[in-house]
């Protein structure tokens, strides 16, 4: 490597670079990074019926906010040494779990109280209180995504979304200009604006330079500020998408983690997907990845010092206040359907 | 008349040309990767900085695992669980570990995060005030500092500007078929997100005849093949895909692209963003048990494609078998040697026959 300007005790080996040598590294190791560990407490279990559910929430609902913080810090961190390093065997196991959710919930809300409102969450409180007309002149993306519309309806004619769904941009353009605070109520309350593909297609086209992909990116921000996202099947999977890109960011540093797309998730990923997924760790160590280890490259885990600093951008940046929006809406949904939140995130997931 | 028409033609293109160029630092790279391709095709990853290194560029990363890069929460934000400001903190700390470096191009390997870092920085442009107010944050949050950077290049940009270098000096094969001599034939994706959100000033080319991986097509010896929805989106659209009962509206998408390129016979699609990777290669297996259709074409994004034809292993190094469907048959068109012993080679063609575990709609 050719960066002069880098420290010169800097090692592409040891901070997983890889590509040229791998020291040390044997097919038996690899192999042991498949064994499971020690963990095997009841509220790590994944549940498969409403009974394993009901279980799970009154295991994790007798656990103090101490003892989850503790125990999931204890598990994440727990490593066993490799001739590189060390591999961290917990992370897998803990991932995408209700104990994880539950564990996300309950440090963000400390974390909420410890640190305070800054500046932009005093902002989103009070956005949320005012009419939607409010926000469409006043939030960031929302006032940028719009100059002057003259409803050509070019968004729509080349827009992914549209040929697939009952959806057109152009018309949610028109609601967004007419600025009707019950139509916009309507709109917000609907599938409608969950449907767009974040393409960019639209703005790419537009002959004004507007961006409905971003004026619907706000108008989703704002629909589950206010908790109109609850009333359409595709907005309450955001509690899912919460918890899924939420809970990499908060756990991982990451929004997708790689053992996301296993197989039991993607089924339509195919027979060869699976096979590789029999044995990620190794498949991913042996292009050089770093799965669950620390390094620099895919997979890696980030050092918890990386982590606490994201995090505290994250509150700053008022991500810690609509994720605890999202959450209040559904555990008011849970109530209201008699389902634990557990229950209640997974049928969210799986509806539609 | 007919010459003065051919002459305002070529001043016209060239004019229409020039709005789409742009500069190509030539180093001083500071690599932020991806969590879609790291999750997907790792070897990816491993090999930019190796190609780097090959082409002698100044780059790097920052190599103090404790303020290290991290996600730039472009899936969460297009997902709508990250407000504009958290995106902009997330970027400005990677924009600020960088400028510590001494790295001042930015350069991520994710199509998406290319997005986000020209996003967050239209808006500093457009903002009166939102660069002192996320100088405030972020001086609170974490105690640093950051500059709005002069470059931000995709990585497919690099290679762009390197694609001569590579074939002339560092290639070993050329996308031809080694039996026939005869160029293969190549379909682009090269991403919404690298094309159609700055389609003037950061798109090769702009939208529409976005040259990105066409021209390094041409270079490396392939026949770029034009079809008609080769900008339509891939229809990976964040929470489409990784919803599971969205995720029809993604593969309709896939299928419709698939079979507008399939008549063009390509040999070979070469992709630029890792999600498009993604459901071009994988969609394919779900076309085939959905639609009952097999185009069963080979999907490489650039990095892979100049890996191959460096002549690195496929295998060990450029990780083909991260693919669904198989690459063996290009190298064996390309002439590039494979371990034919592999046990994941069973089963080819493609596994034709063999049913995934459940349904299509479990997950």
């Amino acid at each position: 490597m050719s960066g002069d300007r880098l420290p010169a005790d800097f090692d592409l080996q040891s901070q997983a670079f890889p590509g040229d040598a791998k020291p040390g590294r044997s097919a038996r190791e690899d192999a042991g990074l498949q064994k499971p560990s020690g963990a095997n407490a009841a509220w790590l279990g994944r549940p498969a019926c409403p009974e394993e559910y009901r279980r799970l929430r009154l295991c994790l609902d007798s656990l103090s906010d101490q003892e989850i913080l503790e125990g999931y810090r204890m598990l994440r961190d727990e490593k066993v040494p490799r001739a590189e390093g060390w591999y961290y065997p917990n992370v897998r196991i803990l991932h995408g779990t209700a104990f994880e959710r539950e564990k996300d919930r309950r440090e963000q809300h400390l974390w909420n109280e410890t640190h305070g409102e800054n500046e932009v969450v005093r902002w989103y409180r009070e956005a949320r209180e005012k009419p939607c007309a409010w926000w469409i002149e006043n939030h960031l993306i929302a006032r940028h995504a719009l100059t002057s519309c003259m409803s050509c309806g070019v968004c729509s004619s080349l827009c992914p979304a549209a040929e697939f769904y009952d959806y057109n941009p152009r018309a949610i353009m028109e609601i967004v200009q007419e600025k009707d605070e019950q139509t916009l109520v309507e709109l917000l309350r609907s599938d409608t604006i969950w449907y767009c593909y974040q393409c960019a297609s639209c703005k790419a086209k537009c002959p004004r330079q507007n961006s409905p992909f971003g004026m619907l990116s706000s108008l989703r921000q704002l629909s589950q500020l206010k908790g109109y996202h609850v009333h359409s099947i595709r907005g309450r999977q955001q509690v899912a998408a919460r918890h899924l890109w939420g809970g990499n960011l908060w756990n991982r540093a990451c929004s997708l983690y790689f053992r996301n797309p296993n197989p039991e998730a993607h089924r339509d990923f195919g027979p060869r997907h699976e096979k590789l997924y029999k044995s990620p760790e190794i498949a991913f160590r042996q292009v050089g990845a770093s799965p669950d280890m620390p390094g620099s490259l895919s997979a890696r885990k980030v050092h918890p010092e990386t982590l606490q600093e994201v995090r505290r951008l994250w509150h700053a940046g008022g991500a810690l206040f609509l994720w605890q929006m999202i959450d209040e809406a559904a555990a008011r949904g849970a109530v209201e359907d008699g389902l634990t939140i557990d229950e209640y995130h997974d049928k969210a997931k799986t509806e539609g | 008349m007919r010459d003065n028409a051919k002459q305002a033609d070529r001043r016209g293109r060239g004019n229409l040309w020039g709005r789409h160029i742009k500069s190509i630092p030539e180093g001083g790279y500071y690599l932020t990767l991806s969590c879609i391709m790291g999750s997907f095709f790792p070897g990816t990853e491993s090999m930019i900085p190796r190609v780097y290194d090959l082409l002698g560029v100044r780059w790097g990363t920052n190599p103090d695992a404790r303020s290290g890069w991290t996600c730039c929460t472009g899936i969460a934000y297009h997902g709508d669980v990250m407000p504009i400001e958290g995106t902009l903190l997330t970027v400005a700390r990677l924009w600020s570990i960088a400028q510590a470096s001494g790295l001042p191009v930015i350069t991520p390997v994710c199509v998406t995060s290319f997005g986000v870092h020209l996003e967050c920085r239209d808006l500093y442009e457009k903002e009166p005030g939102l660069k002192e107010k996320i100088d405030r944050l972020l001086m609170d949050a974490c105690g640093r500092t950051f500059e709005i950077p002069k470059h931000i290049i995709h990585v497919s940009d690099v290679f762009y500007r390197y694609r001569d270098v590579l074939r002339n000096r560092h290639f070993r094969y050329t996308l031809t078929e080694k039996s026939t001599g005869r160029p293969l034939r190549v379909v682009d994706h090269v991403g919404c997100h690298y094309s159609k959100i700055f389609p003037v000033q950061h798109a090769i080319g702009g939208a529409e005849d976005c040259r990105v991986l066409a021209d390094p097509v041409r270079a490396w010896g392939g026949e770029e093949v034009d079809y008609p929805e080769r900008r339509g989106c891939c229809g990976m659209g964040f929470r489409q895909c990784m919803i599971t009962p969205n995720r029809g509206a993604t593969i309709a998408r896939t299928l419709k692209k698939i079979r507008s390129m399939a008549p063009g016979r390509p040999d070979l699609i070469v992709t630029n963003c890792p999600g498009c990777t993604t459901f071009l290669d994988k969609g394919q297996w779900t076309i085939h048990e959905v639609a009952g259709e097999s185009p069963f074409i080979p999907v490489l994004n650039y990095v892979e494609l100049a890996g191959l034809l460096l002549g690195w292993d496929p295998y060990e190094t450029v990780g083909i078998q991260f693919h669904t469907v198989p690459v063996e048959p290009l190298l064996e068109k390309i002439g590039i040697p494979f371990d034919r012993s592999r046990p994941r080679l069973e089963g080819r063609p493609y596994g034709v026959g063999q049913a995934p575990a459940g349904p299509l709609t479990a997950g």
